[in-house]
């Protein structure tokens, strides 16, 4: 696929974002308006810039071979973002960020509460100054309670808010996703609230102040896990990869590896045992359905366990599919990327990179399809304060020797 | 604002089932938008039908469909087929999550829909998209957990891929179609036209890798589990304490420096091994071990709160009891209610996105009987 031919620019062009957030779950967010068309200007600190991007190894290569200043980290979540270096502590800095400010649509940010109130850029006081402003706060914890004035981390949350309490093997200590997933959906349920807020702008003339926090999205996509709790007052546990409500959707051992079998329903697991060669065990009255399989989970799990280690996941998987059984191999990361599908689908992208050994950089791409109005890849992930001249001499019309001033003030980089 | 959410006024017309699509519309919901779920006739949404249930009714159901209408129509039935494209002439969005080409068979691919409504928004979300060679199979969450790499790099060293205890796979769809959508909501309001999109679950699981691509091509390695542990932030990681585990995560310099002094341990601040990030991250097993040393001499709450007063990022590895009964979660309506007619009071998770001005009640109505709404609608109609 080469994906749809652009008849319209992407959804969220002409669209300003002040960019104030740092490390994972702010970035993400911007991210993926700046893949939706959006015009990021990314705020960093003079001299050391976003944190994430000393958070290496590994860091991008340069053409010796050498590492470069730019973390892996760090590329994956500032592509189509301009970097502007200011410093914030100072009043000259503050003054600078109002009047960019004053002419952005969105600003978002993820300072502790309170941070950026000291500095007079406060949702209160800009959205006071503008009031069309939308003004984005992710926090671990939110503006509000008890843990308000608390810096939170992914893995804070992911700890504290249960997720890792159901992740990992049954008898094996609490496991933390393998991805700083917490971060992430906050950063997408951020860009959700954004957009929301842009459309009711568009009905009423009016912007809003939005309170992220990780720790309430953890909550949220507790999904079904928390709900069982909530409805039995059960403490759900660790299973492994096995499914609370669902039998067999788990991993199996093939005579050559690991695979996934996920039967959904009873038409999958009848067509499975017929497959598998045990027509039989689909008829007998203990299995026809999920609840019955759920019920007798430990049974059936080690009748099926007995025949699918007599054959290779390729047997499995490659006949499984073919009569709609949904299974896969567990893939590494490396085979992800190898993956047909994944390819056809344009989820890896290659965008230029100064630094980098070939010029070139991978990143992942966005999964957002759109037919008429693409996402876009624009702008490589910046290198720090690379855009700083070129938005407040294009922004502010600040002149060369005000430019020169400011580089020696320390107060851009 | 006033007292309405910020999708006030828009109409969704909902086809979907079981989590990815229901999580999706549940989200607009939550923001204001009338959500009206179309229903096969008799058995509804599967969803219904898995447990654990409540005097008979899901659970499973009931937490993803709070706040939404329902009317049963069968697609294969001319006189509901009319009642369906009233329906659309009436919609905003239309979200499905069948296979690809079933739109089609039904007569509702998105040429005659596009044709016929020219600003309807037509989502789609699917196990692998509308194209690529395995756009025709059944995907579960779980197939693209462990398709999509996550499940490689969950766990610990020395146990099998790991499945997240959640399904990430769905509800990471969900949020992207609620992007995706309301992306494309605002852009109809300038041009007035309508929008077609796509999204995969298994698209959905690469773009949350994160950072692992990016080790995969700097490195030349294949990321692998790393258990409770950052792969590249250090100290950053469970630990266990006299009675229990808790989480540190030290993120940069200056808190690694205040770690120490609060553990007593200036020694880890000044020892060559850990002086930075890179170093520690390099020397993890052995920075772990001190730092374990010291803290299994007191319980986990003597930690939590010594590090919290030092604004040391840490926290309780909470089971899902004690995070749903946490001070926090309690005191940002985490956890809100609807009154089933049947089942009684359902607690649920409630709604993260926090507006100012924003009603976000504590009392939610309760997710629909089967075609509890169809007549209403039909007389709207």
């Amino acid at each position: 696929m080469t994906g749809p031919t652009p008849t319209k620019p992407a959804p969220l062009s002409g669209i300003r974002v002040f960019d104030m957030t740092r490390v994972l779950a702010g970035p993400t967010c911007t991210q993926i308006l700046g893949d939706l068309g959006a015009e990021i200007i990314k705020i960093e600190r003079p001299g050391r810039g976003d944190d994430s991007r000393g958070l290496g190894p590994p860091y991008l290569k340069d053409t010796e071979g050498k590492d470069s200043r730019e973390s892996a980290y760090f590329l994956a979540a500032n592509r189509n973002k301009r970097s502007l270096t200011l410093n914030l502590t100072s009043p000259e800095g503050q003054s600078i960020a109002r009047r960019l400010i004053a002419d952005s649509d969105v600003v978002v940010e993820n300072f502790r509460a309170g941070t950026l109130a000291r500095y007079g850029l406060g949702a209160e006081d800009m959205c006071k100054a503008n009031p069309r402003l939308i003004y984005c706060s992710v926090t671990g914890f939110g503006q509000t309670g008890p843990y308000a004035s608390r810096g939170g981390y992914d893995y804070l949350v992911q700890a504290m808010g249960g997720i890792m309490s159901v992740t990992g093997e049954p008898d094996g200590p609490p496991t933390k996703v393998g991805v700083g997933v917490s971060d992430i959906i906050t950063g997408m349920y951020a860009a959700i609230s954004i957009q929301a807020a842009l459309r009711h702008r568009d009905a009423t003339n009016e912007g809003q102040h939005i309170d992220m926090a990780l720790l309430d999205a953890q909550v949220s996509w507790l999904s079904y896990v928390g709900e069982n709790y909530l409805v039995s007052n059960e403490v759900p546990e660790r299973l492994g990869s096995h499914h609370p409500n669902i039998v067999p959707y788990q991993v199996f051992e093939a005579q050559d590896g690991l695979m996934v079998l996920a039967v959904g329903n009873d038409a999958q697991f009848k067509r499975f045992c017929t497959f598998a060669g045990i027509a039989e065990i689909a008829e007998d009255e203990r299995f026809t359905t999920n609840g019955g399989r759920v019920t007798n989970r430990e049974t059936i799990t080690s009748i099926l366990a007995d025949i699918i280690k007599t054959k290779p996941i390729n047997h499995w998987v490659d006949g499984l599919i073919g009569v709609n059984v949904p299974c896969s191999p567990i893939n590494t990361i490396d085979q992800v990327f190898a993956n047909p599908q994944v390819e056809a689908r344009e989820m890896k992208i290659e965008m230029e990179h100064p630094l980098a050994s070939n010029g070139k950089v991978d990143l992942i791409g966005s999964p957002i399809k759109l037919s008429a109005s693409p996402v876009s890849y624009r702008h490589p992930p910046p290198m720090l304060g690379q855009h700083t001249d070129e938005i407040l001499t294009k922004l502010l019309g600040l002149s060369e020797e005000q430019l020169k001033k400011l580089h020696d003030d320390g107060l851009i980089s | 604002m006033d007292e309405k959410g910020p999708l006030d006024g828009i109409t969704v017309v909902d086809l979907t089932r079981i989590l990815a699509g229901p999580y999706c519309t549940m989200v607009l919901a939550d923001l204001g938008a009338r959500v009206i779920k179309v229903e096969e006739p008799v058995k509804g949404d599967d969803a219904r039908h898995i447990g654990p249930f409540i005097k008979g009714k899901s659970a499973y159901f009931m937490s993803l469909n709070r706040d939404k209408e329902s009317i049963a129509l069968d697609l294969k039935n001319t006189e509901d087929k009319a009642v369906f494209e009233k329906l659309l002439g009436r919609a905003d969005v239309l979200v499905e999550n069948f296979r690809p080409s079933t739109m089609e068979k039904l007569g509702y691919g998105w040429e005659r829909l596009h044709a016929d409504y020219p600003r309807l928004i037509f989502a789609s979300a699917s196990g692998f998209g509308q194209t690529g060679p395995y756009k025709d199979r059944a995907a579960y969450d779980m197939v693209v957990q462990a398709m999509g790499g996550i499940m490689s790099l969950t766990g610990h060293p020395d146990t099998p891929p790991t499945r997240v205890g959640t399904s990430v796979g769905d509800i990471t769809a969900g949020l992207f179609t609620t992007i995706a959508i309301n992306a494309a909501l605002f852009q109809r309001h300038s041009t007035g036209i309508g929008a077609k999109i796509d999204v995969a679950m298994l698209d959905c699981q690469i773009a949350i890798l994160e950072n692992a691509i990016a080790r995969h091509v700097a490195s030349g390695e294949t990321p692998q589990p790393l258990g409770a542990r950052h792969p590249s932030i250090t100290p950053f990681d469970a630990f266990h304490a006299a009675d229990g585990y808790l989480v540190i995560a030290a993120g940069n310099d200056r808190l690694f420096e205040a770690l120490g002094l609060a553990l007593g341990r200036a020694d880890l601040v000044t020892n060559d091994l850990f002086t930075s990030n890179d170093l520690r991250t390099t020397h993890a097993p052995a920075l772990k071990d001190e730092i374990e040393m010291t803290l299994g001499e007191k319980k986990v709450s003597h930690w939590l709160e010594l590090f919290t007063a030092k604004g040391i990022p840490c926290g309780p590895i909470n089971t899902i009891n004690e995070a749903l009964a946490d001070p926090q979660i309690q005191a940002r309506n985490m956890v809100v209610e609807s009154k089933d007619t049947a089942a009684g009071t359902v607690r649920m998770a409630g709604n993260p996105i926090k507006i100012e001005g924003m009603p976000d009640p504590t009392r939610r109505n309760p997710a629909p009987d089967l075609d509890q709404d169809g007549k209403k609608i039909k007389n709207e109609l």
